[in-house]
C-alpha cells in the first residue's frame, strides 16, 4: 500500500493520498470516541459481558486503523519529493494522528486498570451511576456497521478474563512502541505546525431536549427565586388594578 | 533511577508493574513537552482506600440504598441524598455524624459523589440534596494527572452544545489552551465533534448522565478560581516514594549516630527553652499575621527596628547563635563590644562570613583584606588566636579558598561565646535594651474587624529596596568604623586633656 500511492507531484491526482490520508485519521478520531464513551461505562451497572466485547472490537479497529495510518503517513512525509504545501497538511494529520494514538493509549490504560478491580468473572459489585441503556448503538457506529449485533456471550469465566486482560496488555505495549516508533522515523516538529480549522466548533443543530433536562437543575436553585419575584409583581399588579377600579367608581359616583 | 526501579519490580511484581514502569519511562522521554514525569504523589495514596469504601457503598444489601430523579419526563435511577450518605458512613464507619460529614465532603471533593443540584459547590449536605456516583472511569488516580487535551476537548463539546455557555474562568483557559495547544486544535475539535455525535447515539437519560458524570470530573480537576481543590496534592515527585526505599534506607545506615538518652535531652533542653516562643504552641504578640491579616508582628519584628519586642531580647540570652543570627541582636552586641574596645573578633567574623558566602570573584581579594586587617602581624585589628590555627590560616591564605579562615572563625566564635556572651547578658547595654524592649498588646479582632484587614492587606517592601537600604548601611558602617587604632584615640584623648 505505501508504494502504490506515490502518485504525488505530477498531476491533479496529487491530492487522492491526502484525502485518503484525512479520510482514514478521521475514521480514526470517530473510533477513538466511540472507545471513550465505551469506556466510560466500564465499572458502571451497566457492565456486562457485552460491553467488555463491544469494548474489543472497538480497540481492534482502532487499531487496524491505526496502522494502517501509520504506514500511509509515514511514507508520504519521508517521501523526499512530497512538496511544501502537501507537507504541511501530511504533518497536520501526522500531529492530529499521533494525538489520537495517545488518547487510545490513555482510554485502554484506564480501561486495563478498571478491568482489574471490576472483574465481571468474579462478580465484583459494580458502582451504581445511573446508566440504564447498552452502548451497542455505540458500538455499531464505530465499528461503521449499520446493524447492531445482539449475539449474547453470556458469563465470563475467569479464565477468559485473564486471557483478555493479557491481550489488551499486549496491545498497550504495542501502541506503545508504534508512538515510540513514530517518533523516531519522522521528526515533526510542533511548534510549526499550525492548526488550520476554527477555534471553535460549530455549534451543531442544539439538542434542545438534553439541554434542557441539563440545565433543570441549574435552574431549581434559582428557580425560587424568580417564582417570589413574579408573585410580587403579580400582587403589585393586583393592587394597582384595584386601586384604578376603586377611583374610576369613585370618579363616576361622584 | 529507573534501572533500579525495573529490577525492583521485577523482582517484588508482576510483569505487569515492569511495564508500567516502562511505560512510565516512554512517557518521560517521548511525550516530554507537557507531561512532567512521574505522578508519584504520595498524599494521593489515600485514593485507594477511598475506593474501597466507596465499592462497600455499592453492595446491594448492605449497601446505600439510591432512589430516582425525576427530570421533566425522564427518571435517572441512583440518585442518593446526603443525610442518607451521612447515615451509611456513621454506621459502617462507627463515626458521630460530623465526622461522617467530613468524610463525606471529601469522597465528594475527590470525585466519588458528584452533587446533582448545586454542582459547583463540592460540599456533602446533610439534607435531601441529591448525589450520585461517579462512574470509576472518572474516579482520580495517584498516577495519572488530567490531561490539558482532554480538558480542551470537554471545553469544545460544551461549546458545540450551546454556543457561548462557558463561565470566565473556562472561556480564559480555552483561549490559552487554543495557544498551547494550538498543533492539535483541529484534532481536538473534530473529537469533539465525534464525540458529541457518538453521545447522540446513546438513550436521551445516559446522555444527561454522562454529561452530568464529565462535568463533575472537570469541576474537580479544574475547579473554578478561588475554591479549594482536594488535587492540591503539593509537589509532583520525580521519583517513586515507594520504590526508592532501597536507596533511602542505605543511605539512612550510613548517618551517624547518638545516644537515644543524649539527643532526647538535647530536644528536651531545647523545648523547654524555646516554648513560649512557638508560635503555634503560644500565640505571637500582638497577633499572628497569618491568622488575622494584620502584620504587626512583622513590623515590630523588623531588622532595623529601634525598639525590639521583649520575646526577642529574651531570645538573646538563649545562646550565642541566636544572638548572633538575629540582625538586631548583633547590632547591639557590636554596641557593646565597641564600649569594652573588642571589637575585631566580632569583625572578623563577620569577614570570615562574608567570604564564605560571597562571590567567587571577590575571594581573593576579601581574603587579602582581611589578613591585612586581622591576621598580620602587627595588624591593626589583631585577633588573638592559637599559634597552631594561626599557622594553619596563614598557610591556606596563600590559595585562598571559600572556607580556609574556617578553623580561624570557629575559635573566635568559641572565644566570644565563653567569654563575651556572658559578659554581654550581665552588662547595663543588655540590661538597658531589656527595659527598653516593647510588649506588645494582643489584639482582639471581631469577625468584620478581620474581613477589613483582609481587604487591606498590601504587598511588602519591595526586596531590592530592602537590599539597597542593607547595602547602604553597610557602606556608612563600613566608614564610620574604620580600624580603631588605639595609640590614635589615646594620642586623641591626650591631646584633649
Amino acid at each position: 500500500m505505501p508504494l502504490s500511492n506515490n502518485k504525488v507531484a505530477d498531476d491533479g491526482t496529487s491530492a487522492q493520498p491526502l484525502q485518503e490520508g484525512k479520510a482514514m485519521v478521521d475514521s480514526l478520531i470517530k473510533v477513538v470516541a466511540c472507545y471513550r464513551h465505551l469506556a466510560s461505562c466500564v465499572g458502571g451497572c451497566t457492565d456486562n459481558s457485552s460491553l467488555r466485547r463491544d469494548l474489543r472490537q472497538t480497540r481492534e479497529r482502532a487499531q487496524a486503523l491505526a496502522l494502517s495510518c501509520r504506514n500511509h503517513l509515514t511514507a508520504r512525509l519521508r517521501d523526499k519529493t512530497l512538496p511544501e504545501a502537501e507537507r504541511k497538511e501530511t504533518e497536520l494529520l501526522w500531529v492530529a494522528f499521533s494525538s489520537c494514538l495517545e488518547l487510545l493509549h490513555a482510554d485502554m490504560c484506564k480501561v486495563f486498570t478498571m478491568a482489574k478491580h471490576f472483574s465481571l468473572a468474579n462478580n465484583s459489585t459494580m458502582v451504581q451511576t445511573g446508566i440504564q441503556g447498552g452502548t451497542t448503538e455505540v458500538a455499531a457506529r464505530a465499528l461503521s456497521l449499520p446493524d447492531l449485533k445482539e449475539a449474547g456471550d453470556g458469563t465470563q469465566t475467569s479464565s477468559m478474563e485473564g486471557q483478555e486482560q493479557s491481550q489488551l496488555e499486549q496491545e498497550i505495549a504495542q501502541v506503545d512502541r508504534t508512538l515510540e516508533d513514530m517518533e523516531l522515523k519522522v521528526n515533526v516538529l510542533r511548534w510549526t505546525v499550525e492548526a488550520l480549522g476554527p477555534q471553535y466548533a460549530d455549534p451543531v443543530s442544539t439538542d434542545s431536549a438534553s439541554l434542557a433536562l441539563l440545565s433543570i437543575d441549574e435552574e431549581a436553585a434559582q428557580g425560587f427565586c424568580s417564582r417570589s419575584q413574579m408573585f410580587a409583581i403579580m400582587m403589585l399588579c393586583g393592587v394597582a388594578i384595584f386601586a384604578v377600579v376603586l377611583s374610576v367608581c369613585v370618579v363616576f359616583l361622584v | 533511577m529507573i534501572g533500579l526501579s525495573t529490577a525492583a519490580c521485577r523482582s517484588l511484581f508482576s510483569p505487569v508493574c515492569v511495564r508500567a514502569v516502562q511505560q512510565e519511562y516512554y512517557k518521560m522521554t517521548i511525550r516530554s513537552d507537557r507531561d512532567h514525569g512521574q505522578r508519584y504523589r504520595p498524599r494521593m495514596s489515600c485514593l485507594k482506600k477511598v475506593e474501597a469504601i466507596v465499592v462497600q457503598m455499592q453492595d446491594p444489601s448492605t449497601g446505600v440504598k439510591g432512589a430516582d430523579q425525576k427530570l421533566n419526563v425522564t427518571t435517572i435511577p441512583h440518585a442518593i441524598t446526603g443525610q442518607v450518605i451521612i447515615a451509611w458512613i456513621a454506621k459502617n464507619m462507627n463515626m458521630d455524624s460530623d465526622e461522617a460529614q467530613a468524610f463525606g465532603t471529601m469522597l465528594v471533593a475527590f470525585g466519588y459523589i458528584y452533587p446533582l443540584q448545586d454542582h459547583k459547590k463540592l460540599v456533602l449536605k446533610p439534607d435531601g440534596s441529591l448525589y450520585r456516583f461517579q462512574t470509576p472511569y472518572f474516579w482520580p488516580v495517584q498516577k495519572w494527572k488530567a490531561e490539558d487535551t482532554d480538558y480542551a476537548i470537554y471545553l469544545a463539546k460544551r461549546n458545540i452544545r450551546k454556543k457561548g455557555v462557558l463561565d470566565a474562568y473556562e472561556q480564559e483557559e480555552y483561549n490559552k489552551l487554543h495557544t498551547w495547544l494550538n498543533h492539535k486544535w483541529d484534532f481536538i475539535v473534530m473529537q469533539a465533534k465525534e464525540q458529541y455525535h457518538a453521545g447522540k447515539a446513546r438513550q436521551k437519560a445516559d446522555r444527561v448522565v454522562f454529561d452530568c458524570q464529565e462535568r463533575a470530573y472537570w469541576i474537580v480537576h479544574r475547579p473554578p478560581p478561588q475554591t479549594y481543590s482536594a488535587m492540591d496534592c503539593g509537589l509532583d515527585r520525580h521519583i517513586d516514594p515507594n520504590v526508592e526505599e532501597i536507596i533511602y534506607t542505605q543511605q539512612a545506615v550510613m548517618r551517624s549516630r547518638v545516644k537515644s538518652s543524649v539527643s532526647l535531652g538535647a530536644l528536651v533542653k531545647y523545648m523547654t527553652t524555646f516554648k513560649n516562643h512557638d508560635p503555634f504552641l503560644v500565640p505571637c504578640l500582638p497577633s499572628n499575621p497569618w491568622q488575622t491579616d494584620n502584620d504587626s508582628y512583622w513590623e515590630l519584628n523588623m531588622t532595623d527596628v529601634e525598639v525590639p519586642t521583649k520575646m526577642r531580647v529574651e531570645r538573646w540570652s538563649f545562646s550565642f547563635y541566636e544572638l548572633l543570627n538575629d540582625p538586631r541582636g548583633r547590632a547591639d552586641f557590636k554596641v557593646f563590644l565597641k564600649k569594652e574596645f573588642s571589637g575585631e573578633n566580632l569583625a572578623f567574623w563577620e569577614a570570615a562570613e562574608e567570604l564564605k558566602w560571597g562571590t567567587a570573584a571577590s575571594m581573593s581579594e576579601k581574603a587579602e583584606h582581611i589578613f591585612k586587617t586581622f591576621l598580620a602581624p602587627g595588624a591593626p585589628r589583631w585577633i588573638n588566636i592559637d599559634g597552631r590555627t594561626m599557622g594553619l590560616t596563614v598557610k591556606g591564605l596563600e590559595h585562598p579558598h571559600r572556607y580556609v579562615l574556617d578553623a580561624a572563625q570557629t575559635h573566635i566564635f568559641m572565644l566570644m561565646k565563653k567569654d563575651t556572651f556572658y559578659r554581654y547578658l550581665k552588662s547595663p547595654v543588655y540590661k538597658e535594651i531589656q527595659k527598653k524592649a516593647i510588649s506588645p498588646e494582643p489584639h482582639n479582632f471581631s469577625d468584620s474587624q478581620l474581613q477589613q484587614n483582609m481587604r487591606n492587606r498590601r504587598p511588602s517592601i519591595s526586596p531590592i529596596i530592602t537590599w539597597q537600604k542593607e547595602q547602604e548601611e553597610k557602606a556608612k558602617a563600613a566608614a564610620a568604623a574604620g580600624p580603631i587604632d588605639i595609640k590614635k584615640l589615646m594620642a586623641s584623648k591626650l591631646d584633649r586633656k
